[in-house]
């Protein structure tokens, strides 16, 4: 896929366009956090409690008088480590299990069905809490958390793809042409069974960072003062009922905007990454 | 041939145009033609041609996009297209009946088919529940269903292919229509049952005196039911004639090319053996069981042998369930036999394992039946020709660049195509990838299944020169599966009929259309339907129009 092609393929889709932008200012504020931020996020000044927006602090300030614009900045960097190590880390785990057990049927498979049974049934919640006793309440236990849920949902959702895909005649063709059952799967199978994956990426990205937020609301996940989109709209949300909008309200946009633009690039990419959705058919002649 | 009663038109398109419209070229350009009482009318043409798009249009369902741009269509003297929704209702399903391919997939899975075709009925005519499934059962009767009591109360999955075409046709029929429109009816039936379901079609529509559209791609049905013929093509109709004269020379070039297309090739020369040369491939007392010690068991492959030499051609025929497809993947190592020995050039290779079975993958291969299907989608042709190049002989890139090239030009397709996807190819061509594909080991045996199935008639005859084109130049066996007869003819030394997993009868090919000796066999002959008399034998469909 040359330059040109690309550009013609966003041209062609705005959706992947607004999404790419929003990934653009998330970028910039990771990378620029202390340049884009006037406060430090994480100083309090109780003289400066619950301002509104305007002024000097742009999106107000929260009832500890920290800057919520500084925060909502900073918490990109928390936000977006802890969701990409999540979603990365049990992807690389979750996607050959999911191929192995939908290749191989045996007892082995089933075995493992029932662990995932297992961690999945396992209330979210109580493993957080659990977890966090023993490894402390850093975000690289919220990652792991997170990995836990993660793994047995991508494992699945692949070996459910790969069980039809495996009956199908190319793969006996494979077979003809002399390939084993390693290159079966993971240059026949896999390839054909990542669509559905890719979207599910961006649903995961977007779990992540909602689960993240629950987890530190219920006191197992970031700390404050750490700066957390979710940590931040929970705050909030208990200032909300006295007119106090502004201390939720502007991190759950930066949550939805975020989660937006997970889902528009996932979207881009499955188009993107199928040939046969790539609406160029060649012109042909009978 | 049959002539029709009533001259006077039941059905007129008139200069029928359909299209997106701008400055596209009309899918359908304007189409005219008549359909009288009591005639079955046989539109032919290849894929695109527009063949089924006139059926919908016909009964004014013009699909999303695409609109009417001229002409029109009437129906007993009025216009179909000025027709109010209610009067369109009366027409669909009512006095034109629709029956489509593939009968298992229209009918609705949750219902019992007897109900359904009451339904119909009771849209269209104000008759009581009971009455209409009397109705339904009578015509289940009708079309040749036994026990029509007891299949009425069935649902669609518990039916045969054929049985379920009954039912579509009984639907069409319920209504009591003036015309019926079959949309290739018998696609993907086997043969004995598509002459069978042809033929009581043709009676049913006889005795009612309906006229009727029979859209198909296969000239052998129009020689054998139909009194004209209508040659589509990209569109347009091209020739409209007696189906007699038709077969005695069409007046288009291109009418000509597919009646020529669709007759058999003289049967290749018999390869030379001497006594000594040993088989190449030998299949002794196979036997494949599905199914464990405890569930209901299906015995595939029966106690099946068969050997094929060196340049010889065997060809299993059977039905759908002959256990000829199992015998292939046995040979292939794709599925393993129960009991049995496969011996290849000597050797045995049945309990071989997959690491040691892989020199021999060089030496068979294997066509598969679905072009599509068989090439990995997300796979350029390049790869899918030199992944065997890849796993079994290492070699450079511009050596391997050089061998798909040669293999692309061998079943004559350009060398641009080595970067295309799958699915930018047409069905042709992607069968031509399946078979350069096997042909890239230059192997000794290559399994054919299906070589000929769901291809357009020129497209089917020019991938039968290609294999028999390259059989004469390779020198290699080849082992054919199928149900299509005419291509039987034009490939094989040998043929195997197959049923219910055993061998009914193995000889020569040219002794087995002679003088074939089974029953059975004489039944799959007798359901073939050529486009022209093979000598010393009358077709049954056609006299069963005659009486």
């Amino acid at each position: 896929m040359n330059v040109a092609k690309l550009s013609a393929f966003l041209l062609r889709r705005p959706g992947a366009l607004i999404g790419l932008a929003l990934l653009l200012v998330q970028i910039v504020a990771i990378l620029f956090a202390p340049y884009i931020a006037s406060f430090s996020p994480t100083d309090a000044d109780p003289l400066s409690s619950t301002l509104p927006p305007g002024g000097e602090h742009l999106f107000g300030t929260d009832e500890l008088g920290m800057d919520i614009f500084s925060r909502v900045v900073f918490a990109t960097r928390v936000n977006l480590l802890i969701s990409f190590t999540a979603v990365f880390v049990s992807l690389a785990i979750g996607v050959p299990i999911g191929v192995v057990i939908g290749f191989y049927r045996g007892f082995l498979s089933t075995v493992v069905l029932r662990i995932f049974d297992f961690l999945q049934s396992f209330p979210i919640f109580v493993l957080g809490m659990a977890l966090v006793a023993v490894l402390g309440q850093e975000i690289w236990s919220v990652a792991i958390v997170l990995t836990l849920l993660f793994v047995p949902m991508f494992a699945r959702l692949v070996r459910a793809e790969v069980l039809s895909q495996r009956e199908r005649p190319f793969i006996a063709a494979a077979r003809c042409a002399g390939a084993n059952d390693l290159q079966i799967m993971f240059q026949h199978i896999l390839p054909n069974a990542m669509t559905p994956v890719i979207v599910q990426i961006s649903i995961a990205i977007g779990m992540a960072i909602l689960l993240t937020a629950g987890l530190s609301f219920i006191g197992a996940g970031v700390r404050m003062p750490s700066p957390e989109w979710g940590l931040m709209v929970s705050n909030g949300a208990q200032q909300m009922i006295l007119g106090v909008w502004w201390i939720a309200l502007f991190p759950g946009i930066a949550i939805v905007l975020s989660v937006l633009c997970f889902a528009l690039l996932a979207d881009a990419l499955r188009d993107l990454t199928d040939p046969r959705l790539q609406g160029d058919r060649r012109a042909r002649t009978a | 041939m049959h002539a029709p009663l009533d001259a006077t038109p039941l059905l007129e398109l008139d200069g029928l145009t359909v299209g997106i419209g701008g400055d596209a070229a009309p899918i359908l350009n304007a189409v005219t033609c008549t359909l009288r009482r009591n005639e079955i009318l046989g539109i032919v043409g290849e894929t695109g041609a527009g063949k089924s798009l006139l059926t919908k249009a016909v009964l004014g369902l013009v699909p999303e996009g695409l609109r009417v741009l001229g002409g029109d269509v009437r129906f007993d003297g009025c216009s179909v297209f000025d027709r109010r929704n209610e009067d369109l209702r009366d027409l669909r399903g009512g006095k034109i009946g629709l029956i489509g391919t593939n009968a298992k997939a229209l009918l609705d899975p949750v219902a019992p088919v007897g109900r359904q075709i009451a339904r119909v009925l009771r849209a269209h005519a104000r008759v009581g529940e009971s009455e209409a499934q009397s109705r339904a059962i009578a015509l289940l009767r009708e079309v040749g269903i036994t026990d029509p009591e007891r299949r009425a109360k069935a649902y669609p999955h518990e039916l045969s292919g054929g049985m379920a075409q009954r039912v579509v046709i009984a639907m069409a029929l319920v209504t009591d229509p003036a015309v019926l429109l079959a949309d290739d009816a018998t696609l993907g039936l086997d043969a004995t049952v598509q002459a069978q379901v042809l033929d009581m079609l043709v009676q049913r529509c006889r005795r009612r005196g309906l006229g009727v559209m029979l859209v198909t791609h296969d000239l052998g049905i129009v020689r054998n039911c139909c009194d004209r013929i209508a040659v589509m093509r990209e569109g347009e109709l091209i020739e409209i004639e007696n189906v007699d004269a038709f077969l005695r020379g069409p007046r288009q070039a291109y009418s000509r090319s597919l009646l020529e297309a669709a007759k058999a090739r003289p049967t290749p020369s018999i390869a030379r053996h001497t006594a000594s040369e040993r088989p190449l491939l030998q299949a002794e007392k196979l036997v494949k069981i599905y199914g464990g010690p405890f569930t209901h068991q299906v015995r595939a492959l029966d106690g099946v042998d068969f050997s094929i030499r060196p340049r010889e051609t065997l060809a299993l025929v059977g039905e759908s369930g002959s256990g000829k497809t199992t015998a292939g993947q046995c040979v292939l190592r794709l599925t393993n036999p129960t009991s049995g020995r496969i011996l290849f050039d000597g050797e045995d290779v049945t309990d071989l394992s997959a690491q040691k079975f892989k020199p021999w993958r060089r030496r068979i291969q294997m066509v598969f039946q679905e072009p599509y299907v068989a090439l990995n989608p997300r796979w350029r042709v390049r790869d899918l020709i030199g992944e065997s190049f890849r796993l079994l002989d290492p070699m450079s890139r511009g050596e391997r660049e050089r061998r798909i090239s040669a293999l692309l030009d061998a079943v004559h397709l350009p060398s641009s195509l080595a970067s295309a996807f799958p699915h930018e190819l047409s069905a042709g061509e992607q069968k031509r990838i399946g078979i350069a594909r096997a042909l890239a080991t230059d192997p000794d045996l290559v399994i054919f299944d299906e070589p000929t199935t769901a291809l357009d008639i020129r497209v089917r005859a020019q991938i039968i020169d290609l294999i028999r084109d390259l059989q004469s130049r390779r020198g290699m066996s080849a082992l054919f599966i199928t149900h299509d007869l005419n291509s039987v003819r034009s490939l094989a030394h040998n043929v195997a009929v197959m049923l219910h997993g055993r061998i009914v009868e193995y000889r020569s090919a040219e002794d087995i259309f002679a003088t074939p000796r089974e029953a059975y066999t004489r039944k799959l002959l007798d359901a073939e339907l050529p486009v022209e008399d093979p000598p010393g034998r009358a077709t049954n469909v056609s006299e069963a129009i005659a009486v």
